[in-house]
């Protein structure tokens, strides 16, 4: 009896261990990294629940080239050193692909290590130029860029004939360039530029910039950066009486804002990505969502599928694992995905990638801005 | 006329920040002047007493307890509570048994309970930014030219007057009540006042739970001036209130105030006229002067080796 309890034990442990290893052989691995945690885990959530619903429904349609997805999902908390170690775990995990980073200021120092070690990678969300400026042939991003996001921005602004405008920015990759680009247009259009000035990410007191918006009496005050910083200060200066209008970029555009911010969120303007999940041809799609108690309005939840999906197409495309082979047919080919027909250039970058202002309100809902 | 008020207002700024810093530096003074170890788990207690306040404030709303008075007593008592015991129990757990030893030991066991304390609220509380009611609002205008206010509100105006009667009372306890007398004795030296009787683990209890309470109470007023909490930010203000505490001179109380106002002020005037940018590099550069200059701080005694 005991023998053969040990002869089962025995069968039944090598037949896992086959049936193990002929899933791996079956299976194509996506890296997705991201922040869980950290100050905007938020933005994570929405990447993690696009890829996870993009992954499930490319395998329930029989995967790709027959071979199932499989996600290897990684915490880099959007801090470029957690982001370089993300990374080469990705390379011991044997990873080919990888949906991320999403922080601009992650996404750089993790592709010099997906670029040295052959690795496709797409950004459902770092729209800093510099990312695709290098050359490195196997960088995507299914997201615009800032240099087309700040002057979004800046003709909305100058479209409101303002007569001064300050600019903060939060000192990082993603918040300065995006400022700088606003400032730039900005400039160009002669309106008057008051303060352009940085502050430190993870700061609570703005007391002393409050006084000096407030001195400068400017008509709109543009922000880039992310929601955390941006909150204390619009709700610091909502207390101090400034009663200029705010703006920030998509970095701003989640619902920590209201929960920081609270009533003093009413009114303040954020270019978004369009709402994708409004679209008709994404009912189906929305409704996948909702189904499993998830939000698909988020900016980056769509651009996260898309990402996905542009990687099983380029294989299927190449009929070839090969990231160089999918990178290449990335270039060539055009892609259908929820947020509209994707056509890359030499960089990377998408064709085109439209940005929408939105007016955000006291309740966390938004509205196209007029 | 303008740019005079604009001074004042930075200078409001300043100050309002610069008290916070004060009552945080207290626990790190206090701690260095009696045992010599610099206590950096300090920071996250205070990181704690402003969670603690902002789940006694929500719990209140729930139950449909309102009333201003009440809900921030209540919160102030929770925080003070909580934070005390935290830092009790943080002298008992990683300072005590490491006493006496090098005093690269304890500092290590410090650095090592604030990794703890900051990933325990991550994971208990999760790793957002939550937003703090601002329970007081609206504030006095004291002056106006063009449109330019010179305002201060009623959550500054609460920060300094709390703030002046926690130095006052603290001040008033270590120079007059017994317990003060026993720490200023065990400050001086441990081992003697040991031998004349004094229960010296006590009063090393006693000075992490009065430094804590601080933190607490300062815990409460920035949550609610500055209007949200994470895990992390304890870590940014400890730092600033260390730096307090050694350029008033580490192990003086006044020292402390001093350090925490000149800090406050240093920053907001620097944000004010020159860019936030600077802000850091201007308020520790100012540390490592004074410290090159008076390397005691500015208030503190030249120390004797005691170990």
């Amino acid at each position: 009896m005991k023998m053969s309890v040990k002869k089962l034990a025995t069968a039944v442990g090598t037949s896992v261990a086959l049936m193990a290893a002929g899933q791996a052989a079956a299976e194509i691995k996506i890296g997705v990294a991201g922040p869980m945690t950290g100050p905007v885990a938020q933005y994570g959530d929405m990447q993690f629940a696009g890829t996870r619903m993009a992954i499930e429904r490319i395998n329930a349609q029989g995967g790709v080239m027959g071979e199932e997805l499989v996600a290897v999902e990684m915490d880099d908390a959007c801090d470029p050193k957690q982001a370089v170690t993300v990374a080469n775990r990705m390379v011991n995990e044997g990873v080919k692909f990888v949906v991320g980073h999403l922080c601009s200021s992650s996404t750089q120092p993790a592709s010099d290590i997906y670029y040295d070690e052959g690795i496709l990678m797409v950004t459902p969300a770092a729209t800093s130029p510099a990312i695709t400026e290098r050359g490195y042939d196997t960088v995507f991003r299914t997201i615009g860029l800032d240099s087309m996001q700040g002057p979004a921005a800046a003709n909305y602004i100058a479209a409101q004939g303002p007569e001064r405008v300050a600019i903060v920015h939060d000192k990082q990759q993603y918040g300065e360039g995006i400022a700088t680009a606003v400032r730039d247009t900005l400039e160009d259009k002669g309106v008057d530029i008051a303060m352009f000035e940085g502050i430190t990410a993870g700061d609570k007191d703005f007391s002393s910039l409050v006084t000096k918006i407030k001195q400068a009496d400017v008509d709109y005050v543009y922000y880039g950066g992310y929601h955390p910083e941006l909150g204390l200060i619009l709700r610091q200066a909502r207390q101090a009486n400034v009663d200029a209008t705010f703006m920030g970029p998509e970095g701003v555009g989640n619902d920590g804002i209201t929960s920081i911010a609270g009533e003093a969120a009413e009114g303040l303007l954020v270019t978004l990505p369009p709402a994708f999940d409004q679209k008709a041809e994404n009912q189906e799609l929305a409704e996948a969502f909702a189904e499993k108690g998830e939000d698909p309005s988020g900016p980056f939840v769509l651009t996260s599928y898309a990402a996905v999906q542009v990687i099983a197409d380029g294989i299927e495309m190449a009929e070839s694992t090969d990231p160089f082979e999918v990178a290449d047919a990335l270039r060539s080919g055009t892609f259908e995905t929820p947020i509209g027909t994707i056509e890359y250039d030499e960089d990377g970058d998408m064709e085109s990638f439209e940005f929408v202002v939105y007016e955000w309100h006291a309740d966390g809902s938004k509205t196209v801005a007029k | 006329m303008q740019d005079l008020l604009y001074f004042f207002q930075q200078l409001i700024n300043g100050l309002t920040i610069g008290s916070t810093y004060a009552l945080i530096a207290i626990g790190y003074t206090m701690v260095y002047g009696i045992i010599g170890m610099i206590n950096f788990a300090h920071g996250e207690i205070y990181m704690i007493g402003a969670y603690t306040a902002l789940i006694a404030i929500t719990g209140l709303a729930t139950l449909g307890i309102t009333w201003l008075p009440i809900v921030l007593l209540v919160a102030l008592i929770c925080a003070v509570i909580v934070s005390s015991s935290m830092g009790w129990a943080v002298e008992r757990v990683a300072y005590r048994p490491v006493r006496g030893r090098h005093r690269l030991i304890p500092l290590i066991s410090a650095i090592g309970m604030s990794i703890f304390l900051q990933n325990y609220v991550h994971l208990a509380q999760g790793s957002r930014n939550i937003g703090f009611p601002a329970l007081i609002e609206g504030g006095f205008q004291l002056g106006s030219e063009d449109t330019f206010p010179l305002s201060i509100s009623y959550i500054q105006i609460t920060i300094f007057i709390t703030t002046l009667i926690c130095m006052t009372a603290l001040s008033t306890f270590i120079a007059r009540s017994r317990t003060g007398r026993a720490c200023r004795a065990v400050s001086q030296d441990l081992g003697m006042a040991s031998l004349l009787g004094i229960d010296t683990n006590r009063i090393i209890s006693a000075t992490f739970v009065i430094g804590a309470a601080l933190a607490a109470v300062a815990g409460l007023l920035l949550g609610m001036y500055y209007g949200s909490v994470d895990p992390l930010f304890g870590f940014i203000a400890g730092l600033k209130a260390f730096t307090a505490a050694v350029l008033g001179g580490i192990g003086s109380i006044p020292g402390a105030m001093l350090g925490g106002l000149i800090l406050g002020v240093a920053e907001s005037m620097t944000s004010g006229y020159l860019s936030g940018e600077y802000k850091d590099v201007v308020s520790f550069g100012l540390l490592i002067l004074i410290l090159l200059f008076k390397p005691t701080g500015l208030l503190g005694k030249p120390e004797v080796e005691k170990i």
